[in-house]
């Protein structure tokens, strides 16, 4: 074995990660060249020197707020707010908090329909407007964007928010579980 | 260990937390990821990051999707793979939406106007006494590895400080096992030349 190449699988001969050909090719160059015996010390010093690092000791708080991972700080699905919301409409139901539009329901069953539509259209304004915002804007700015994100893409494939998002994305949690996929192992 | 006792009571969320309605059994198992996972996540993360607030961030960020996906996981699936890539993508996250805090490997030269720079750093062997304390060991070591890139500081956290085979590396980070291999052996090599005094200190068989 050359010079060079041995000294390219110092580290793998040092964490027993080459094959039994290679090892014994590497060790005999290391008899015969003592640059790389003192490469392979220093390797394995530094290894060793890593290893010795104790283990980072997580403060406090860190236990207690894995404990209860919804409640500090991050944002709730919307799933979670919807469901959160509905509980606490029944329970205002249920407390009678709601008895006066009770009222209304059963003896004015039209006036409470109209309110309800009324509240909806309100509710619905916004949205439609929106959209009809966003249609436009995509007439005169769709260009631009694909554009842009062509241009970055080509630029700085790992700097694009919508590329990166889309491979590190969280739609790797359907992986979980999942036998993993052979590893390319092109090199050795 | 009285905090990972305190994570094996049953986990009743408090009033008026949106959680989903997970039954005792499954908070019972989502402790149980935590226990068995949480040190290393954060040592991982603190590796990593350098600094204590970004390790807590990173790992309470990984252990809340677990918690999301909870029904998603199978019970007894081995979880580091999924788990310590969720980290290094966090991580990689983390850098992007904050440019300036942004890691620049300090071996390379700074262009300036009159050609290319190399930093100088100052003797870690000047001050003999102090120098071969554990503490400052730690920190000096710390420091090197945030000279490294993340790429070539991931596979080595996972490698000499977390102990995993080159397969498991190449598993977890989807790379493929010559990459491993390159980028451990450079990670070492640029460690080495930046914790040289350490490095002889070891190899003539002291410890701290």
């Amino acid at each position: 074995m050359n010079h060079h190449r041995a000294g390219r699988l110092l580290s793998a001969y040092v964490d027993g990660e080459l094959t039994a050909a290679e090892a014994r090719a590497v060790q005999e160059h290391l008899l015969d060249c003592a640059a790389c015996r003192d490469a392979h010390d220093r390797l394995r010093a530094t290894r060793d020197l890593l290893a010795g690092l104790p283990p980072a000791e997580p403060p406090a708080e860190f236990w207690a707020n894995l404990r209860h991972p919804i409640a500090q700080g991050s944002v709730p699905s919307g799933v979670w707010m919807l469901r959160g919301a509905a509980a606490r409409l029944r329970a205002a139901w249920r407390a009678g908090a709601w008895a006066p539009w009770r009222w209304v329901a059963v003896r004015r069953p039209a006036w409470a329909l109209a309110a309800v539509a009324a509240m909806l259209m309100l509710a619905a304004l916004p949205l439609v407007k929106g959209t009809v915002d966003r249609l436009h804007a995509t007439e005169i700015g769709v260009d631009l964007y694909v554009h842009d994100h062509a241009m970055q893409m080509g630029h700085a494939p790992l700097v694009d928010r919508a590329y990166v998002g889309l491979v590190a994305g969280d739609a790797e949690l359907v992986l979980a579980g999942e036998t993993p996929r052979p590893v390319g192992d092109n090199v050795r | 260990m009285s905090e990972i006792a305190a994570t094996v009571a049953i986990m009743a969320p408090p009033e008026g937390v949106r959680a989903p309605a997970y039954t005792a059994e499954e908070l019972a198992r989502y402790d149980g990821i935590v226990q068995r996972y949480a040190r290393h996540v954060y040592n991982i993360a603190y590796r990593m990051t350098g600094n204590q607030a970004d390790a807590r961030d990173l790992s309470q960020e990984a252990f809340l999707r677990v918690y999301r996906a909870l029904r998603r996981v199978q019970p007894g699936a081995p979880l580091e793979s999924w788990l310590y890539r969720i980290v290094s993508n966090l991580y990689i996250d983390l850098l992007r939406r904050r440019p300036r805090a942004r890691v620049e490997s300090l071996v390379t030269p700074i262009e300036t106007a009159r050609g290319e720079m190399v930093r100088e750093f100052p003797d870690i062997a000047a001050n003999p006494e102090a120098v071969f304390e554990r503490e400052h060991i730690d920190a000096e070591i710390q420091q090197a590895l945030g000279v490294l890139s993340p790429e070539l500081r991931m596979v080595l956290v996972l490698s000499d400080i977390e102990g995993f085979a080159y397969e498991e590396i190449a598993a977890i980070l989807r790379v493929p096992l010559g990459t491993v291999k390159s980028r451990l052996h450079r990670a070492r090599q640029v460690l080495q030349q930046r914790l040289r005094p350490y490095v002889e200190a070891q190899r003539r068989g002291w410890r701290p």
